[in-house]
């Protein structure tokens, strides 16, 4: 699943992700930095040993979800443009399941941007992961998304 | 279950599960009629009736409306896509 945009490249990949064309689309002749972000499969998850992961996703929000990052990021940081890869289905230990790659003129902004995509992508995406170990599988810890509590009223008025 | 108002019409949404969700209800989507402008949280209420150990997770999770993060009160019309959807693990 995709969505391509001309500045950025959003992807939800079932097979390995190819971190050198993420970087070749952020990497223009005008920028002096690209900052990337390697999410990797960890082989221990709280004291157990890991054998593999596999992840799914509510794919069409996922991608809505991640395209609302890149549009953040635009906003917030003076960047040039935004790669952004997950991987879904069976991930083996050292496979990389996220990979954001970021380019700007100036490093500070392609730093903060990179940040700023991973942690929110954590929070804001519907991607879930189950553990694979020796004697069992749990879905794991994840975080609550921040969504609305109420519909909004209508503002009286004044 | 619903007990319907004579007058209430009655529509058919569309509920997706993932994760543990998936595991508890045996399936990813469903088809489901329910009267009009029922919330979100009357539909989950019905699952929860059919699958009591969904209740269990009622506090963690969030609710989608049409590939929004909503409300529970969301009222539900014709053709709106539903999702409840756990803790976020991506990454």
């Amino acid at each position: 699943m995709t969505n391509d945009s001309p500045i950025d490249l959003l992807l939800l990949v079932r097979d390995p992700i190819d971190h050198a064309a993420l970087v070749g689309h952020v990497r223009e002749a005008e920028d002096g930095a690209v900052v990337t972000f390697d999410g990797c499969v960890r082989n221990h998850s709280r004291g157990r040993r890991t054998l593999y992961l596999d992840y799914e996703a509510y794919e069409a929000m996922a991608l809505a979800k991640i395209r609302a990052i890149s549009e953040q990021i635009h906003e917030k940081f003076h960047i040039h443009r935004v790669a952004i890869a997950h991987r879904l289905g069976r991930l083996e230990i050292g496979e990389t399941s996220v990979f954001i790659a970021i380019s700007s003129e100036h490093r500070p902004a392609a730093f903060e941007a990179c940040r700023f995509a991973i942690d929110t992508l954590k929070r804001t995406v519907p991607i879930w992961k189950k553990e694979y170990f020796g004697d069992g599988a749990i879905w794991a810890d994840g975080e609550i998304p921040p969504a609305p509590l109420e519909t909004h009223a209508a503002k009286p008025a004044s | 279950m619903f007990t319907m108002a004579v007058a209430s019409q009655s529509v058919r949404v569309k509920v997706l599960f993932f994760g543990r969700l998936k595991e508890i209800v045996g399936h990813s989507e469903a088809s489901v009629e329910l009267p009009d402008g029922s919330p979100i949280e009357a539909l989950f209420s019905r699952y929860g009736a059919q699958h009591p150990e969904l209740t269990r997770f009622r506090a963690s999770l969030v609710a989608s409306h049409n590939q929004e993060f909503a409300p529970w009160s969301t009222p539900l019309h014709c053709g709106d896509e539903v999702a409840f959807l756990p803790p976020v693990s991506g990454g």
